[in-house]
């Protein structure tokens, strides 16, 4: 297989998971898009595998490896400080010296807005990937241009 | 000098035609392993090809 025909494949099997995404919302059934995210992806591993013209060398490697390096290390701390704080609100230590009658403060983000909050910034590290893939790209001479 | 283009060579030796341009341009470093099948591939050895210099450490001879 060709890197195009690959790369239509691909594209191919992103659309039919998004018309298994909006079915799956209407019967509101979330297992039948999870079974077919993971078939998918199943599906684009084994296109990969029989393409015959798409070569990743070490510079693609390194570029993806600082990459993931750069956005893991930004990524971590942002997110386990908004964790801690999340889950400091659902322990909700009460103060010293304890009170009698100890009221609760009121709640900040409730439980599933957190969760929320932490999905948004998973995709959040998507972009911060993609940014840092472009910037490494740039650096180790993916946009160069030959002068002959 | 062997009247080659950079595609070829990148096929020689297994990478991105990219890979060749950005040696060149001193904006990618080689891997020793990726030095060596480039200069095993001129059949010369790896300082004809490479220059070590402490500032910009490796440079590829033009």
């Amino acid at each position: 297989m060709k890197k195009n025909s690959f790369y239509l494949v691909f594209g191919c099997i992103a659309l039919a998971l998004l018309a298994i995404f909006w079915y799956s919302v209407e019967l509101h059934t979330p297992l039948l898009i999870e079974i077919a995210f993971i078939v998918g992806i199943v599906l684009v591993y084994l296109a990969k595998r029989n393409v015959s013209d798409l070569i990743s060398d070490e510079r693609d490697v390194k570029i993806t490896e600082q990459a993931t390096i750069r956005t893991m290390q930004i990524f971590w701390v942002i997110f386990c400080a908004f964790s801690i704080g999340a889950v400091m609100e659902m322990l909700h230590i009460p103060e010293f010296p304890r009170q009698a009658s100890s009221i609760r403060p009121p709640v900040l983000l409730p439980p599933r807005m957190m969760g929320y909050i932490q999905l948004a910034l998973l995709c959040l590290m998507i972009f911060l990937y993609v940014g840092f893939r472009i910037y490494y790209a740039k650096k180790y001479g993916d946009f160069e241009t030959d002068e002959e | 000098m062997h009247n080659l283009t950079q595609e070829h060579l990148a096929q020689a030796i297994g990478v991105n035609r990219q890979t060749i341009l950005a040696i060149e341009k001193e904006k990618y470093i080689p891997s020793l392993d990726l030095a060596f099948k480039i200069s095993r591939y001129f059949g010369v050895n790896i300082e004809e090809v490479f220059i070590f210099d402490e500032k910009t450490p490796i440079m590829m001879t033009t």
